[in-house]
């Protein structure tokens, strides 16, 4: 059923390559691996993957160059392999381009689950429709307004905008900078206070359990990802 | 913690001085200038042991004066006959720093026995776990559905228990630089607590929050308080009787904010209960818990960097730990509203 999509795995560490090459074969993916930058080079210009993991720390050089000549020419989803306690890399690799992350250690579900959300965006797979509904949460794009099982949320404006913004991209790395910039505007990248605020405000709105979310996941030290299981993550 | 200890060094120091000052005094005649001078260096010599280079100073300083006060011709006045005093005044400070820095440097080694003890114990523990568990699961004897999940299942839990020992390993590098790292930013209490809940596969009932709904923004280092809650969960899961739930409440006041962690068990010995927070200190009884002496050391170590305190006590046959800090800024009004 699943077409066979070629990953390109840049990792210098074999344990790792081998582990990622395994598990995605089995999921009916074809893996190529590159052990350094030169090798993810040559191999991108043979083998035109379809997705690129990319481990940033690389024995000839730092992995976000590749982010850079990727995007110079095509839009391959790019999800980034990364040391913890490396949230600035991870942020500065996002604001590069790359499509989302995963931190060592990972598990392949989760990793599976983030190459299969970031393919579906890139392919444009993005529900269209006026009504957008993630889980119990629906978005009326014609009435703007929000519901929770069928009842009307009663937010306040920038609320709103917040929550639209996470609906309209769901199970998405959204760096604080990016939901300031796009929820307040240009000028409020820096405006942590205001995010935080909002983002507790909302989930006492939204949440069954404010302090066990189960919608909008903070991204330790990078940003927040809304959750949203939809028909092909949920059958795992 | 640093300076309750310079305040005890301060105090031991006073008393020496003026233990010397007295004998000094009595027996100027009969000990002689060279045994005078040498008598002064004792308190300089006892403080430069304990590697703090500050208190060392100051109590050089005070010997200096004194000798030269009370000893050196003429007395009862700064002023020095002999210019060769003024090179056993620098002698003072010299002998003074060298003894400090290799008392600093004994400090260092002796931490890193014990870091690199800890490590190789804790990390054994759950390494173990794993590589029996694994040779277990390669074994071709079939195992029960319900056994070979368990093993799967601890395999995952030694794992991510080997997890939280390096990152603790990693902020306690991070906080060896002390506040000068701190990357201080307005923190979600209850943010940081969801995330942190998050580290552990518990049963929602296993874990009852508490958390005051007029909780304010804290300015703190987002990354090392989750790592605090982190911690004191993992110790309350660790030490609670089993199947009895973990509580934690967060309040808050104005100039504070209150997190009490609180799980069922056995009382803890008085100096048990201070000693905790120590680096690498583990109850004796609990060796075998798979737990890590590193880790309420970091909490106290992240409090501290906050300039809060943290304190155990037993009650409602239970222990509580309690950590309070200090608001530091107050976040303005609250954010503006789009219109």
């Amino acid at each position: 059923m699943r077409p066979k999509e070629l990953i390109l795995i840049v990792e210098d560490d074999p344990a790792i390559s081998k582990m990622l090459s395994f598990s995605l074969t089995q999921e009916g993916y074809k893996c190529v691996v590159a052990e350094d930058m030169h090798h993810a080079l040559r191999h991108l210009q043979v083998y035109k993957p379809d997705i690129i993991l990319l481990d940033l720390s690389l024995p000839d050089g730092d992995g976000k160059n590749l982010i850079k000549t990727v995007r110079s020419e095509s839009l391959t989803p790019i999800i980034v392999v990364s040391a913890r306690n490396d949230e600035k890399e991870i942020v500065t690799s996002l604001d590069m381009g790359s499509d989302d992350y995963v931190t060592k250690p990972f598990s392949t579900h989760e990793l599976l689950a983030r190459i299969r959300s970031a393919q579906r965006r890139s392919l444009g797979l993005t529900r269209s429709s006026e009504r957008i509904t993630c889980n119990a949460i629906t978005l009326d794009l014609q009435r703007h307004s929000i519901y929770k099982d069928q009842t009307l949320l009663r937010l306040t404006p920038t609320e709103f905008n917040l929550l639209k913004y996470c609906i309209l991209h769901p199970n998405q790395v959204l760096t604080h900078a990016r939901l300031l910039k796009e929820v307040w505007g240009v000028g409020y990248q820096l405006e942590m206070q205001y995010l935080r605020t909002f983002i507790n405000s909302l989930r006492k709105k939204i949440e069954d359990v404010p302090a066990r979310p189960k919608y909008i996941v903070t991204e330790m030290g990078i940003g927040y990802r809304f959750c949203c299981n939809d028909d092909i993550d949920s059958k795992e | 913690m640093n300076s309750i200890t310079s305040l005890k060094h301060y105090a031991l120091a006073f008393v020496l001085q003026t233990l010397i000052t007295i004998v000094s005094t009595l027996f100027t005649e009969s000990l002689g200038m060279v045994n005078i001078a040498l008598i002064h260096l004792i308190p300089v010599l006892v403080i430069a042991i304990r590697g703090d280079m500050t208190a060392t100073m100051i109590i050089t300083s005070i010997s200096v004066i004194l000798f030269d006060l009370l000893y050196v011709p003429p007395r009862y006045s700064f002023n020095v006959q002999d210019l060769m005093y003024a090179w056993s005044f620098i002698l003072f400070y010299v002998v003074g720093y060298i003894i400090t820095i290799q008392a600093r440097r004994l400090h260092a080694t002796a931490i890193k026995d014990i870091l690199l003890h800890t490590l190789s114990h804790d990390l054994k523990t759950p390494l173990s776990s794993i590589l029996g568990n694994t040779s277990i699961l390669l074994q071709k004897r079939p195992l029960a559905e319900k056994d070979r999940n368990d093993i799967i299942l601890q395999i995952k839990n030694s794992g991510q228990h080997m997890n939280r020992l390096i990152l603790n390993l990693l902020d306690s590098a991070r906080l060896q630089n002390s506040q000068s790292f701190l990357r201080k930013e307005w923190c979600d209490f209850e943010d940081m607590l969801g995330v942190a809940l998050q580290e552990f596969d518990q049963e929602p009932d296993a874990i009852l929050l508490s958390i005051d709904p007029e909780l304010r923004l804290f300015w703190g280092d987002s990354a090392l308080l989750t790592r605090l809650l982190v911690n004191l969960l993992d110790n309350g899961l660790k030490y609670s009787h089993k199947n009895r739930p973990v509580r934690i409440s967060i309040t808050s006041v104005p100039s504070e904010v209150r997190i009490v962690f609180f799980n069922e068990s056995s009382p803890i010995k008085k100096a048990d209960l201070k000693n905790m927070f120590e680096k690498f200190y583990r109850l004796d009884y609990t060796v075998d818990m798979g737990g890590s002496g590193i880790g309420l050391s970091i909490c106290k170590d992240i409090v501290t960097a906050h300039n809060g305190t943290i304190g155990a006590y037993n009650s409602d046959g239970g222990v509580y730990i309690e950590v309070t800090l200090p608001v530091s800024k107050h976040p303005g009004d609250t954010p503006k509203e789009l219109l």
